[in-house]
């Protein structure tokens, strides 16, 4: 065997091994998926220094990075947090672990009326973590005009001037709320239905982000966007007399994102016992400081500073008309073929 | 002739400027106030403490570097072999083995992750820094490969010849003639492979474990919170530091030549 | 000097010998390699090719068509297209940039050689994403390039540079200009200097130097260049979608749809990825094959 071989034999046992040894026991750890930075740093280190108990913590972008791995097989999580759809789904396939609710005392801190929604009710596989909102940003410096809805949004006066989400099943579901339809009623002949007004609105949209659209609003390239409630509440603090949050009248999707137990947990008590530390009043205020969405925690509400309650994209006031999205299983793929279609006819 | 040196140069100078342009935008913000990266509001050093402060974030740079490294050391040497190897021999199915090594190149990003990591589970391999250095591997050595390619093409083969015939045995032939005449496409090839490792994103979310996460998974995790200048400031410093040893070691070379 | 012009053949004829047992021996890690790292993966998705869709976006094992009949939906194919076109435009202005650079840095002092290349890589050690979305800072509305322009009075409205399929263009050469400067510099860098001074000597000018001496002998870097630039600029997808404002989807951002999107299909994604894959492994080993039958011939 020449130098060259027995290096490459060499460098690959090395690794190996250094692979191998880089495996830690099993002893007293949590494997926690979450989205990226939902879990504050001081939050993982405030419960290991507790309870002793090592936290890893992986993180996905989007819950069908979620689902990629967890399916997959490759390894097992203790915990993962989904969004509210997503545990309708996994509940039907039984992948989850029902929760033991005599394990969870701070429980009953989470506010009434998460305990009766179509995803999971009863929560008897998952606990709320945090609630959020889809709504309009306005740049009430440029935009003078009332907006009150998708209607005034999509506009073509406001043509090249609008953001919204990169998210096929939310474009869908707010042109059915046009038309007086919700998120349940997902179907191929509702999508055909909503084709004409997506194919009138998306040619005026500037940019399409899931991921940071506030980066286009504070750039000044766009002055209207639909997107989620927490990069709302970033912009209000960031510069509060220049942006305004509206929840559409004709219905806005709410969004919850949940801790829950899938099948294959190798730590389920440490589970337990991490979902009631984060359920402690003083722990979820600490999240809400790093994540403006609205807390479903109602003691931890009361914790919260008066600007934190007062901003209007994280505690909407009054009653808008908030609906929570099903899961619509294989129309996910019509659904996306219309996006896309609709998209590249839009130009770009 | 001088004068297109002379416009050459100019060219050259113009694009370095464009490579550099994000780069300087980038070192400034590291400096910005703001958290949110995308306005200037004022000057400051706190996100270099918030840095010090970061476990997380130095932690992934080392294993970003750890893996890069260990990339980098098995692709050049997988590269280089295989394409003096194709080189040097008839095989009958050379034509196959290139196409196959190079496909990792076409492969999206994603496709390729997922297979691997489907491919790791069937088999048992636990997701850790061996299941990551693999994948990375797998689509970087193509590209040291196709780099000591071109540059063989264009081989005298009379020159090993003539070492072979000067008494050099064939081991020698490869390592003092032909390695040295190959060096420039060998460290263009491993820079490539270095770069494309130490920012890959998509396959690594798919292979990494808990434990070894790497430097683009959790910066393309904070960018929903807003990527904040603290990441700036890591991209700054490494900079810093390679700039500053990559002269170290320039001035060492000329003092012992 | 046409087995100069091939970049995937090797060299001339005569020289090449038939493996025998080291040969075989020496290849057998890249072919472990090459056996259990792309052609297991690549099987595996071939497979789940031609699988259902699962409930939750996974596999169902079994056979069915469907996925493929879904490939050559002009909706997808309009996008296929579209990448194709980037693609190429990407790789004729990293060429066109690219190269003098490389001639510089090939031809310069050696003492500077290997620092400059290092120059070119430096930048690309950052993280993508800080660096795309510095771009962001640069070309938007209110961003540097139109502050300057503004100030120096040479617009008098903010240009719109951003989320345009300019920027997406400008990111991608931003992205793979070093890849082409890599591969050709190593080629340069083996020019012998007397050959390009006999060609001035005897009459010819720069261009004809230039396209007579200079490019056929650089020709398997250009060539390298040209493969690294464009094969993976087809697969992109984060550069369009935060310079182009999410409005240029590409083939990767449709594949990625079907794993990490809404889409929740595996098999499509696969039967997508597994397409591209053969369509480009194809004309890479027809090509291959040619410039092998050519240099040998």
């Amino acid at each position: 065997m020449n130098r060259t071989a027995r290096r490459m034999l060499a460098a690959q046992g090395a690794l190996l091994a250094t692979g191998a040894l880089a495996l830690a026991s099993h002893a007293e750890e949590l494997d926690l998926f979450a989205w990226s930075e939902y879990v504050p740093q001081a939050v993982l280190e405030g419960f290991s220094e507790e309870t002793g108990i090592q936290v890893n913590y992986e993180s996905y972008a989007s819950n069908e990075e979620m689902l990629a791995k967890l399916l997959s097989g490759a390894a097992s999580y203790d915990l993962i947090q989904p969004s509210e759809y997503v545990i309708e789904a996994l509940i039907k396939e039984k992948l989850l672990v029902p929760l033991d609710h005599a394990k969870l005392p701070n429980l009953k801190h989470i506010g009434q009326e998460y305990w009766s929604q179509p995803h999971d009710p009863k929560l008897v596989y998952s606990v709320p973590y945090m609630q959020g909102t889809v709504g309009i940003v306005v740049n009430t410096a440029k935009v003078k005009d009332p907006i009150r809805g998708y209607g005034d949004v999509f506009q073509d006066k406001y043509k090249g001037r609008i953001v919204i989400l990169d998210d096929a099943l939310e474009i869908v579901t707010w042109a059915l709320a046009m038309q007086g339809l919700g998120p349940d009623q997902v179907s191929k002949a509702n999508l055909e239905k909503v084709r004409p007004t997506l194919a009138k609105w998306l040619p005026l949209v500037k940019v399409y982000d899931s991921d940071s659209p506030k980066t286009a609003l504070l750039g000044g390239d766009v002055d209207l966007g639909v997107v989620w409630s927490g990069e709302a509440a970033l912009l209000i603090q960031e510069q509060p007399d220049k942006f305004a949050y509206v929840l559409p009248a004709e219905g806005a999707h709410m969004f919850i994102d949940n801790l829950a137990i899938p099948k294959g947990a190798r730590h389920v008590e440490a589970a337990h016992r991490f979902i009631d530390y984060v359920l402690r009043p003083d722990v979820s205020r600490k999240i809400s400081q790093d994540f403006p969405y609205t807390n479903p925690n109602l003691e931890a509400r009361k914790l919260l500073s008066d600007a934190e309650r007062a901003n209007p994209a994280s505690y909407p006031p009054g009653s808008p008309k908030l609906s929570t999205f099903r899961d619509i299983g294989p129309l996910g793929a019509d659904v996306d073929k219309l996006f896309t279609d609709l998209k590249a006819k839009s130009g770009g | 002739m001088n004068r297109m040196r002379g416009l050459l140069a100019t060219w050259t100078g113009f694009v370095f400027l464009f490579f550099y342009l994000p780069i300087a935008i980038l070192v400034l913000y590291s400096f910005n106030q703001s958290k949110l990266n995308i306005v200037w509001t004022g000057f400051t050093l706190d996100w270099y403490a918030a840095l010090a402060r970061d476990s997380v974030l130095v932690r992934t740079l080392k294993n970003s570097l750890i893996v890069a490294t260990a990339t980098t050391a098995i692709s050049v040497v997988l590269g280089t072999a295989g394409a003096w190897l194709l080189h040097r021999y008839r095989y009958r199915a050379s034509g196959l083995l290139e196409t196959l090594v190079f496909m990792p190149m076409i492969v999206p990003e994603v496709i390729l992750g997922v297979s691997l990591l489907i491919f790791f589970v069937s088999i048992g391999l636990e997701l850790g820094y061996t299941t990551i250095v693999i994948s990375h591997v797998t689509f970087c050595f193509p590209f040291v490969m196709a780099a000591v390619q071109a540059r063989l093409a264009g081989l005298d083969p009379a020159l090993e010849e003539a070492a072979l015939d000067l008494g050099a045995t064939p081991l020698q032939a490869f390592t003092k003639v032909l390695v040295p005449y190959l060096m420039p496409a060998i460290v263009s090839g491993a820079l490539m492979t270095f770069t494309l490792s130490l920012d890959e994103l998509i396959v690594t979310y798919f292979t990494a474990s808990a434990r070894t996460r790497t430097l683009p998974l959790e910066i393309f995790g904070r960018v929903k919170k807003g990527l904040d200048p603290s990441l700036n400031a890591i991209s700054t410093v490494f900079i810093a530091v390679t700039v500053l040893a990559v002269f170290a070691t320039e001035a060492l070379r000329r003092r012992n030549p | 000097m046409r087995q100069e012009a091939t970049g995937f053949a090797s060299a001339a004829a005569g020289s090449r010998r038939a493996p025998g047992r080291t040969g075989w021996w020496l290849l057998s890690p890249l072919l472990f390699w090459a056996l259990a790292f792309v052609v297991a993966p690549a099987a595996i998705m071939l497979v789940y090719s031609f699988a259902r869709r699962g409930t939750l976006g996974g596999v169902v094992l079994g056979f069915t068509l469907e996925n493929y009949a879904g490939v050559v939906d002009p909706v997808y194919l309009q996008i296929v297209v579209r990448s194709i076109v980037y693609a190429l435009l990407t790789t004729l202005l990293c060429l066109a940039a690219g190269y003098p650079v490389a001639y510089v840095i090939g031809r310069a002092d050696p003492r500077w050689r290997n620092l400059l290349l290092m120059a070119v890589m430096v930048p690309f050690w950052t993280s993508f994403l800080i660096r795309t979305y510095a771009w962001v800072t640069i070309l938007k509305s209110e961003g540097l390039l139109n502050s300057l322009l503004l100030q120096l009075r040479w617009i008098s409205e903010p240009f719109e540079m951003l989320y345009t399929p300019g920027a997406v263009v400008l990111g991608l050469v931003y992205t793979f200009l070093p890849f082409m400067i890599l591969p050709i510099y190593s080629s340069v860098e083996k020019l012998d200097g007397a050959l390009i001074e006999a060609a001035l000597d005897l009459g010819a000018g720069p261009l004809r130097a230039f396209s007579r001496v200079i490019v056929p002998l650089t020709s398997p870097g250009i060539a390298a260049g040209v493969l690294l630039v464009f094969v993976p600029s087809l697969g992109i997808y984060a550069v369009n979608d935060i310079l182009g404002g999410g409005r240029i989807d590409m083939i990767g951002n449709i594949i990625e749809n079907q794993f990490k999107g809404n889409a929740r299909n595996w098999p499509f994604g696969a039967a997508l990825g597994t397409a591209l894959l053969v369509s480009f492994s194809l004309i890479y080993w027809l090509v291959n094959r040619r410039q092998r039958a050519a240099a040998q011939g």
